[in-house]
């Protein structure tokens, strides 16, 4: 609550909306002007009008929706297997020293060999077909998850483990009360990360898997020399990308990590 | 029945690094009464805490007994309840949750679980602050709801590692006076460790004085100060100095012979 | 000492032993369940493929490519991003203006600049190398930027009162005490970079090892496509390994400083 005499324009100033978006209006307006001096080529780069017109033209016509929510769809499958097959993956390999022995090296490697070189053997097997996607994003997503929880694991104080053994806490207690809670925040930063790759994965399979989708829709409108629809597909990535930490993974990190005061590094841009 | 007995305790450990065998504790065995306050006192790095990981079941004795309440030590249980230097309470569990935790584990009731909670919160004097997560608390405060979620689980021993360790002077002392009080009130058995002789003196009944490392009980001091016990008071008395002046002399004739050792022998 | 030789050699045991038996699974269920090869190849076979594509120079010749562009791109992200981060984190107004724009870019950078690099500079090395760069830019610097902020406010002023100068307080203060965080953006940005890379030379260029992998898939080579990828797997491993690693080592932990989690 702000006090009642404040301006209206001050508050909302303030508000941490504004002081998200209050930076993008005059890149947006550099932008603007750039593009009325014509600096560059207007076959190359046009200004903020043209992409809005080129928006509501692929609205109308249904194109963008389409496509969006295709890009919606595989991302969603790569996330839930990702996490269905990454998060007792990694419990598991955390947990058990003789998992992790096994594991390990395999991890690393597989970790090394980036997901968008899995592509080309995807489509031999799948051909250009929403598995050949799903499989990349499930990739990019369990690695870097489960060797989040490894850590985070490790990071859970020993003392709170004998803690809870000591007040007669079984096995299995000290896993659920003690170990999960205490590697959430490496949890949450894993499956940020993991996210993160997902997302730009997504893209490039897209383009090169080449059927439908944000990614597919930007490099043929690149083919056709379409400057307007790859700016308007760029900043659409964008946007969603930022809908989706704001709306799902920042409140995630703020019910666990801030509340419980946990040492919380400020979070490394994934 | 000895609440807490300890014999001949032997530990010694491989070093990961040299691969030498190192002794950390060469023999020791004292007991704790019930109803006992029993204070372990020696230089650091005697293996102190390590007699406490032992009892606590956290480690494993090389050779020696450890027994409570007539059972052997078979690793942590409710039993013997710990009370850490530096808290360890649950960052995502309130003040509540950490308290309940332990009954919670056995299967309390939670209307009897409350209750309970209720009780050794105000015994403490954690009233009010139920439902604050650890992180919002004082350190004092953090460990006196360290010492009520040990209590709660009502432990044949209550083992105290340094709690007070890392707590300004001042909040110290008013802890160790509530410390004293709580125990005047309850008669829990308690192992306290600690490197502070004015602590040792005011707060037990006995102090296990520990030579250096390999450690072996050096003597075992009896504190006859009266009860209740309080600092502007107790901290007075001619005994009161007299007692710490014997130990600090204890631990300081260990220290010279280690030198003379140490000389005498250069490798 | 001999008895930390066992153990070394036991550890490199260890560590070779799943791989190992991963090689020896495969080996057995491709032989068992007869796969055509133009579905998955036998061990053999990517090692044949390997060894050809070794003989032939092929190998190195596309190694050679990814990895100048790698190495030009990464140069030109250190040398733009950390100058860049360093200047941001200075001032807390610049800072507080930036953050929002460098952690949006972030989630853009790389792989979706594909289609508008190609546009504005052709199918080639300049697209590749503008991708890796873009990739690494905008998580390098927002980093340092984040590490330029947590240093203790004591410290700069105790280099202030003791006098330092704008570019000594540039060399000796900012930079290495950021240098946590920004280890932790080269960590994240060359895994971006070098991801970039591989999807900018599937499509955009006619060498390089993304490029030996689109043209494995149009004739169906599985041989070569996993070779390709084993080798991509080999060089980021060695990339950490080799410069990551003793990176950190060497300064981070050395100075008893934490590293972010990366």
């Amino acid at each position: 609550m702000t006090a009642p005499g404040a301006p209206v324009w001050r508050r909302l100033a303030r508000s941490a909306t504004a002081r998200t978006l209050g930076p993008f209006v005059p890149v947006v307006a550099l932008w603007w002007l750039l593009a009325w001096l014509q600096i560059f080529p207007p076959a190359f780069f046009v200004g903020p009008d043209v992409v809005l017109a080129e928006l509501g033209g692929l609205l109308e016509r249904g194109i963008l929706p389409g496509y969006l929510s295709d890009s919606l769809t595989r991302l969603w499958y790569g996330v839930l297997f990702g996490l269905l097959i990454g998060l007792p993956l990694g419990f598991l390999v955390g947990m058990s020293p003789l998992a992790r022995r096994l594991t390990w090296p395999l991890l690393l490697f597989f970790q090394a060999v980036a997901d968008i070189a899995w592509l080309p053997i995807v489509i031999v097997w799948f051909g250009f077909s929403l598995t050949a996607v799903t499989f990349v994003i499930v990739y990019t997503i369990v690695f870097p998850l489960v060797l989040s929880i490894v850590a985070g694991i490790e990071q859970v104080p020993p003392e709170l483990v004998r803690a809870a053994r000591s007040m007669g806490a079984s096995p299995l207690r000290v896993f659920v009360e003690v170990i999960v809670p205490g590697s959430l925040p490496s949890v949450a930063s894993g499956v940020r990360t993991g996210l993160g790759y997902g997302w730009r994965a997504l893209v490039a399979a897209e383009i090169i898997v080449g059927t439908s989708g944000i990614g597919f829709m930007m490099f043929d409108a690149r083919r056709v020399g379409d400057v307007a629809e790859v700016f308007l597909g760029m900043i659409v990535l964008g946007i969603l990308w930022y809908a989706l930490d704001a709306l799902m993974l920042a409140p995630f990190e703020h019910a666990t990590v801030e509340r419980w005061g946990l040492v919380r590094q400020e979070a490394a841009a994934r | 029945m000895r609440a807490l007995q300890i014999e001949n305790l032997h530990k010694t450990y491989i070093d990961s690094y040299s691969a030498d065998e190192v002794v950390a504790i060469g023999d020791v065995s004292f007991d704790v009464a019930e109803g006992e306050f029993v204070s372990v006192l020696g230089p650091s790095g005697c293996g102190k805490t390590t007699v406490l990981n032992i009892v606590a079941g956290f480690v494993e004795q090389t050779s020696g007994s450890v027994t409570v309440a007539g059972t052997p030590v078979r690793g942590p249980g409710p039993d013997r309840g710990v009370v850490f230097q530096n808290h360890a309470l649950f960052p995502w569990k309130t003040v509540l949750g950490n308290v309940t935790f332990g009954l919670r584990m056995r299967g309390v009731a939670k209307a009897e679980r409350e209750a309970t909670a209720a009780e050794y919160l105000r015994l403490v004097g954690l009233t009010g602050f139920e439902h604050r997560y650890p992180h919002e608390l004082s350190g004092g405060m953090q460990q006196r709801l360290g010492v009520a979620r040990v209590l709660a689980n009502e432990p044949a021993v209550m083992l105290m590692d340094e709690p007070f360790a890392s707590i300004d002077a001042q909040t110290r002392r008013r802890l160790q006076e509530d410390l004293t009080r709580i125990f005047q009130e309850r008669r829990p058995t308690v192992f306290f460790v600690t490197h502070d002789v004015d602590e040792a003196v005011f707060l037990s009944d006995r102090v296990v004085v520990l030579t250096g490392r390999p450690s072996r009980v050096h003597e075992v001091v009896a504190v006859d100060l009266p009860r209740p016990r309080d600092w502007r008071s107790t901290g007075e008395l001619p005994r009161f100095r007299e007692l710490r002046n014997r130990i600090t002399d204890l631990l300081a004739a260990d220290d010279e012979s280690d030198e003379a050792h140490a000389v005498a022998d250069p490798a | 000492m001999s008895t930390r030789r066992v153990n070394r050699t036991r550890s490199v045991v260890w560590f070779l032993a799943p791989f190992a038996a991963l090689l020896a699974v495969w080996a057995v269920v491709v032989a068992a369940t007869g796969v055509p090869m133009r579905i998955f190849p036998q061990v053999t076979d990517v090692v044949r493929a390997l060894v050809t594509m070794t003989a032939s120079g092929e190998l190195f010749a596309h190694v050679g490519a990814s990895l100048r562009r790698v190495l030009i791109g990464a140069v030109l992200a250190v040398v733009t991003a950390l100058p860049f981060g360093v200047a941001l984190g200075a001032s807390p107004r610049l800072s507080a203006f930036f953050a929002p724009l460098l952690r949006f870019s972030v989630a853009l950078a790389g792989i979706a600049w594909i289609p508008i690099a190609t546009l504005w500079l052709g199918y080639g090395d300049g697209a590749v190398i503008f991708i890796v760069w873009n990739a690494m830019f905008f998580a390098l610097a927002y980093n340092t930027l984040l590490g330029v902020r947590r240093i203790p406010v004591p410290l700069l002023r105790a280099a202030r009162s003791m006098g330092t100068g704008r570019v000594r307080m540039f060399w000796e203060v900012l930079l290495p005490g950021a240098l946590p965080s920004v280890v932790t953006g080269l960590r994240i940005g060359l895994g971006y970079g070098w991801r970039g890379l591989v999807a900018a030379e599937i499509i955009a260029t006619s060498a390089g090892l993304g490029y030996a992998l689109f043209l494995a898939q149009k004739t169906f080579s599985t041989d070569v496509i996993i070779a390709s990828m084993v080798i991509i797997g080999v060089l980021w491993l060695v990339m950490d390994r080799l410069l990551l690693a003793p990176l950190e080592r060497r300064t981070v932990q050395r100075w008893g400083m934490t590293a972010g989690v990366s």
